[in-house]
Protein backbone atom coordinates (compact mmCIF):
# COMPACT_ATOMS: atom_id res chain seq x y z
CA UNK A 1 0.00 0.00 0.00
CA UNK A 2 1.49 3.45 -0.59
CA UNK A 3 1.41 6.55 0.92
CA UNK A 4 -1.47 8.12 -0.68
CA UNK A 5 -3.72 5.34 -0.27
CA UNK A 6 -2.99 5.32 3.40
CA UNK A 7 -3.55 8.86 3.48
CA UNK A 8 -6.71 8.72 1.96
CA UNK A 9 -7.54 5.31 4.55
CA UNK A 10 -6.19 8.05 7.21
CA UNK A 11 -8.83 10.84 6.32
CA UNK A 12 -11.68 8.50 6.24
CA UNK A 13 -10.69 6.62 9.38
CA UNK A 14 -10.31 10.36 11.28
CA UNK A 15 -13.79 11.87 9.68
CA UNK A 16 -15.85 8.82 11.18
CA UNK A 17 -14.49 9.86 14.08
CA UNK A 18 -15.58 13.69 14.23
CA UNK A 19 -18.85 11.52 13.75
CA UNK A 20 -22.21 13.97 13.77
CA UNK A 21 -20.56 16.14 16.29
CA UNK A 22 -17.96 19.21 16.21
CA UNK A 23 -16.47 21.65 18.04
CA UNK A 24 -15.62 24.33 16.35
CA UNK A 25 -12.42 27.32 17.81
CA UNK A 26 -12.03 30.34 16.31
CA UNK A 27 -8.44 31.63 15.36
CA UNK A 28 -7.99 35.43 14.70
CA UNK A 29 -4.71 35.63 12.88
CA UNK A 30 -4.78 39.51 12.60
CA UNK A 31 -8.09 39.98 10.84
CA UNK A 32 -10.69 42.81 10.27
CA UNK A 33 -13.18 41.63 12.80
CA UNK A 34 -15.47 41.06 9.31
CA UNK A 35 -14.99 37.40 8.83
CA UNK A 36 -15.54 37.32 12.82
CA UNK A 37 -18.98 38.87 12.10
CA UNK A 38 -19.95 36.52 9.71
CA UNK A 39 -18.95 33.46 11.84
CA UNK A 40 -21.01 34.94 14.92
CA UNK A 41 -23.66 35.08 12.72
CA UNK A 42 -23.37 30.95 11.70
CA UNK A 43 -24.74 30.67 15.56
CA UNK A 44 -27.75 33.28 14.46
CA UNK A 45 -31.31 31.62 14.19
CA UNK A 46 -31.15 32.07 10.40
CA UNK A 47 -28.17 30.03 10.12
CA UNK A 48 -27.97 27.70 13.26
CA UNK A 49 -25.09 25.68 13.18
CA UNK A 50 -26.21 23.69 16.11
CA UNK A 51 -28.80 21.69 13.90
CA UNK A 52 -25.61 20.39 12.12
CA UNK A 53 -24.11 18.79 15.05
CA UNK A 54 -21.37 22.15 15.09
CA UNK A 55 -20.80 23.85 17.88
CA UNK A 56 -18.32 26.71 18.78
CA UNK A 57 -15.52 26.29 21.71
CA UNK A 58 -13.81 28.30 23.50
CA UNK A 59 -10.90 26.38 24.17
CA UNK A 60 -8.53 24.83 21.41
CA UNK A 61 -8.45 21.84 23.84
CA UNK A 62 -11.19 20.90 23.47
CA UNK A 63 -11.78 21.57 19.39
CA UNK A 64 -11.78 19.47 16.10
CA UNK A 65 -11.50 21.64 13.97
CA UNK A 66 -9.78 25.60 13.46
CA UNK A 67 -11.48 28.41 11.75
CA UNK A 68 -8.74 31.00 11.27
CA UNK A 69 -8.87 34.02 9.48
CA UNK A 70 -6.59 36.95 8.83
CA UNK A 71 -3.38 37.55 7.31
CA UNK A 72 -1.33 35.56 9.80
CA UNK A 73 0.68 38.12 11.44
CA UNK A 74 3.80 37.67 12.20
CA UNK A 75 3.24 38.91 15.81
CA UNK A 76 0.79 36.54 15.41
CA UNK A 77 3.22 33.36 14.91
CA UNK A 78 3.36 31.92 18.21
CA UNK A 79 -0.37 32.38 19.28
CA UNK A 80 -1.24 30.52 16.20
CA UNK A 81 1.52 27.47 16.31
CA UNK A 82 0.32 27.12 20.03
CA UNK A 83 -3.24 26.37 19.13
CA UNK A 84 -2.39 24.52 16.28
CA UNK A 85 -0.47 22.20 18.67
CA UNK A 86 -3.04 22.63 21.57
CA UNK A 87 -5.86 21.35 19.41
CA UNK A 88 -6.00 17.41 19.36
CA UNK A 89 -5.37 14.70 17.00
CA UNK A 90 -7.19 14.44 14.54
CA UNK A 91 -7.77 17.95 13.79
CA UNK A 92 -8.85 20.14 10.36
CA UNK A 93 -7.99 23.44 9.62
CA UNK A 94 -10.17 26.17 7.52
CA UNK A 95 -8.60 29.18 6.55
CA UNK A 96 -11.41 31.94 5.46
CA UNK A 97 -11.33 34.92 3.96
CA UNK A 98 -9.57 36.31 0.77
CA UNK A 99 -6.43 37.67 3.80
CA UNK A 100 -6.23 34.32 4.85
CA UNK A 101 -5.52 32.61 1.04
CA UNK A 102 -2.86 34.86 0.00
CA UNK A 103 -5.17 37.77 -1.46
CA UNK A 104 -5.15 41.67 -0.40
CA UNK A 105 -1.81 41.82 1.82
CA UNK A 106 1.51 40.79 -0.07
CA UNK A 107 3.82 38.73 2.55
CA UNK A 108 6.50 41.66 3.91
CA UNK A 109 8.19 41.81 7.38
CA UNK A 110 4.93 42.15 9.52
CA UNK A 111 2.73 38.88 8.15
CA UNK A 112 3.41 36.19 6.30
CA UNK A 113 0.31 36.84 3.64
CA UNK A 114 -1.01 33.43 4.07
CA UNK A 115 -2.22 30.99 6.82
CA UNK A 116 -0.86 28.16 5.23
CA UNK A 117 3.19 29.33 5.98
CA UNK A 118 2.52 29.17 9.10
CA UNK A 119 0.08 26.11 10.05
CA UNK A 120 -1.09 23.41 7.72
CA UNK A 121 -4.64 23.77 5.49
CA UNK A 122 -7.23 21.10 4.86
CA UNK A 123 -9.65 23.85 2.96
CA UNK A 124 -9.73 26.84 1.93
CA UNK A 125 -13.07 29.40 1.98
CA UNK A 126 -12.83 32.44 -0.51
CA UNK A 127 -14.50 35.76 -0.06
CA UNK A 128 -14.40 39.13 1.17
CA UNK A 129 -15.83 38.17 3.65
CA UNK A 130 -17.16 34.87 2.80
CA UNK A 131 -20.89 34.35 3.77
CA UNK A 132 -22.01 32.62 6.29
CA UNK A 133 -23.45 29.99 3.72
CA UNK A 134 -20.00 29.70 2.21
CA UNK A 135 -18.67 29.19 5.42
CA UNK A 136 -21.29 25.98 6.31
CA UNK A 137 -19.99 24.69 3.01
CA UNK A 138 -16.74 24.85 3.87
CA UNK A 139 -17.55 23.06 7.14
CA UNK A 140 -18.93 20.66 5.77
CA UNK A 141 -16.45 19.61 2.70
CA UNK A 142 -13.91 19.73 5.98
CA UNK A 143 -15.60 17.31 7.43
CA UNK A 144 -16.66 15.20 4.69
CA UNK A 145 -20.23 15.58 4.19
CA UNK A 146 -20.15 17.78 1.33
CA UNK A 147 -18.11 17.46 -2.01
CA UNK A 148 -16.48 20.03 -3.01
CA UNK A 149 -17.42 21.52 -6.02
CA UNK A 150 -14.92 24.52 -7.34
CA UNK A 151 -12.29 22.23 -8.76
CA UNK A 152 -14.65 21.17 -11.47
CA UNK A 153 -16.94 24.57 -12.17
CA UNK A 154 -15.79 26.48 -14.84
CA UNK A 155 -14.72 30.08 -15.26
CA UNK A 156 -15.07 30.88 -18.93
CA UNK A 157 -18.62 31.06 -20.52
CA UNK A 158 -17.15 29.29 -23.87
CA UNK A 159 -15.93 26.08 -22.03
CA UNK A 160 -19.25 25.38 -20.47
CA UNK A 161 -21.34 26.30 -23.67
CA UNK A 162 -18.73 23.68 -25.50
CA UNK A 163 -18.73 20.94 -23.04
CA UNK B 1 -48.00 34.94 24.18
CA UNK B 2 -47.19 37.74 21.45
CA UNK B 3 -43.91 36.30 20.48
CA UNK B 4 -45.66 32.88 20.52
CA UNK B 5 -48.10 33.73 17.83
CA UNK B 6 -45.52 36.12 15.96
CA UNK B 7 -43.08 32.70 15.72
CA UNK B 8 -46.42 31.37 13.72
CA UNK B 9 -47.21 33.87 11.97
CA UNK B 10 -43.56 33.93 10.54
CA UNK B 11 -43.10 30.31 10.06
CA UNK B 12 -39.66 29.01 10.25
CA UNK B 13 -37.07 31.11 9.35
CA UNK B 14 -33.78 28.85 9.26
CA UNK B 15 -32.23 28.22 6.25
CA UNK B 16 -32.18 24.61 4.46
CA UNK B 17 -29.22 25.07 3.12
CA UNK B 18 -27.57 21.86 2.90
CA UNK B 19 -30.44 20.58 1.13
CA UNK B 20 -31.58 23.78 -0.61
CA UNK B 21 -30.82 26.95 -1.37
CA UNK B 22 -32.20 30.53 0.03
CA UNK B 23 -33.13 32.53 -3.11
CA UNK B 24 -31.51 35.40 -1.88
CA UNK B 25 -27.99 33.44 -2.18
CA UNK B 26 -28.25 34.45 -5.56
CA UNK B 27 -27.64 38.05 -5.13
CA UNK B 28 -24.42 37.68 -3.08
CA UNK B 29 -21.56 39.26 -4.07
CA UNK B 30 -19.25 36.91 -6.39
CA UNK B 31 -16.37 35.99 -8.52
CA UNK B 32 -16.64 37.09 -12.23
CA UNK B 33 -16.40 34.74 -14.63
CA UNK B 34 -15.00 35.40 -18.30
CA UNK B 35 -16.03 34.73 -22.04
CA UNK B 36 -12.78 33.42 -23.66
CA UNK B 37 -14.15 34.58 -27.13
CA UNK B 38 -14.49 38.23 -26.08
CA UNK B 39 -11.18 38.97 -23.77
CA UNK B 40 -8.44 41.00 -26.28
CA UNK B 41 -5.17 41.61 -24.52
CA UNK B 42 -5.96 45.08 -24.02
CA UNK B 43 -8.80 43.90 -22.17
CA UNK B 44 -6.85 41.81 -19.94
CA UNK B 45 -4.41 44.21 -19.45
CA UNK B 46 -6.91 46.78 -18.29
CA UNK B 47 -8.69 43.80 -15.83
CA UNK B 48 -5.00 43.31 -14.27
CA UNK B 49 -4.87 47.21 -13.72
CA UNK B 50 -7.98 47.07 -12.20
CA UNK B 51 -8.08 44.47 -9.81
CA UNK B 52 -7.17 46.02 -6.38
CA UNK B 53 -6.46 42.21 -5.11
CA UNK B 54 -4.55 41.24 -7.68
CA UNK B 55 -7.03 38.00 -8.49
CA UNK B 56 -6.70 38.98 -12.19
CA UNK B 57 -3.16 38.27 -13.85
CA UNK B 58 -1.87 37.37 -16.84
CA UNK B 59 0.52 34.32 -18.20
CA UNK B 60 1.34 34.25 -21.93
CA UNK B 61 -1.96 33.76 -23.92
CA UNK B 62 -4.75 33.59 -20.51
CA UNK B 63 -5.96 35.10 -18.30
CA UNK B 64 -5.33 33.64 -14.55
CA UNK B 65 -8.06 34.04 -12.22
CA UNK B 66 -7.42 33.15 -8.56
CA UNK B 67 -10.32 32.86 -6.62
CA UNK B 68 -9.08 32.56 -3.14
CA UNK B 69 -7.53 36.49 -3.41
CA UNK B 70 -10.91 37.51 -5.20
CA UNK B 71 -12.79 40.04 -2.94
CA UNK B 72 -15.59 40.03 -5.48
CA UNK B 73 -15.35 43.82 -5.17
CA UNK B 74 -17.17 43.69 -9.09
CA UNK B 75 -14.54 46.51 -10.44
CA UNK B 76 -13.90 43.71 -13.37
CA UNK B 77 -17.88 44.19 -14.27
CA UNK B 78 -17.04 47.72 -14.85
CA UNK B 79 -14.16 47.43 -16.74
CA UNK B 80 -15.13 44.20 -18.92
CA UNK B 81 -18.31 45.16 -20.29
CA UNK B 82 -20.35 41.80 -21.32
CA UNK B 83 -16.77 40.20 -21.24
CA UNK B 84 -17.09 39.70 -17.75
CA UNK B 85 -19.92 38.72 -15.74
CA UNK B 86 -20.77 37.31 -12.06
CA UNK B 87 -21.27 33.86 -11.67
CA UNK B 88 -23.27 33.83 -9.01
CA UNK B 89 -21.14 30.50 -7.44
CA UNK B 90 -20.50 30.79 -3.94
CA UNK B 91 -19.91 27.76 -3.01
CA UNK B 92 -15.97 27.94 -3.42
CA UNK B 93 -14.82 26.14 -0.45
CA UNK B 94 -11.56 24.02 -1.63
CA UNK B 95 -9.33 21.19 -0.68
CA UNK B 96 -6.19 22.10 -2.65
CA UNK B 97 -5.07 25.82 -2.81
CA UNK B 98 -4.59 25.28 -6.31
CA UNK B 99 -8.26 23.95 -7.59
CA UNK B 100 -9.07 27.68 -6.51
CA UNK B 101 -6.65 29.51 -9.77
CA UNK B 102 -8.55 28.95 -13.13
CA UNK B 103 -6.69 29.86 -16.49
CA UNK B 104 -8.74 31.72 -18.82
CA UNK B 105 -7.89 31.56 -22.41
CA UNK B 106 -7.55 34.34 -24.13
CA UNK B 107 -8.84 34.02 -27.90
CA UNK B 108 -9.48 36.81 -29.76
CA UNK B 109 -6.05 38.22 -29.50
CA UNK B 110 -4.80 41.86 -29.79
CA UNK B 111 -7.99 43.73 -31.28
Amino acid sequence: MDAQQLAAELRARSLSLFGRSLHVRTLDSGSCAVCESEIRLLAAPHYDLHRLGLFFTPAPRHADLLLVSGAAVRAMDLAVRKTYEATPDPKAVVAIGACALGGVYESDLFLHGAVDEVIPVDVYVPGCPPSPLALLQGLLVAIGRLEERVSTARFDLREERTA
Amino acid sequence: MLWFLRGLRRGVVTTRYPRECDRWAQALPTPPRFDSELLTDELVQALVDACPARAIGRQYRALVLDLGRCTSCGRCYEVGGEAVVPSGMFELAARERTDLVKRIPIRRGYA
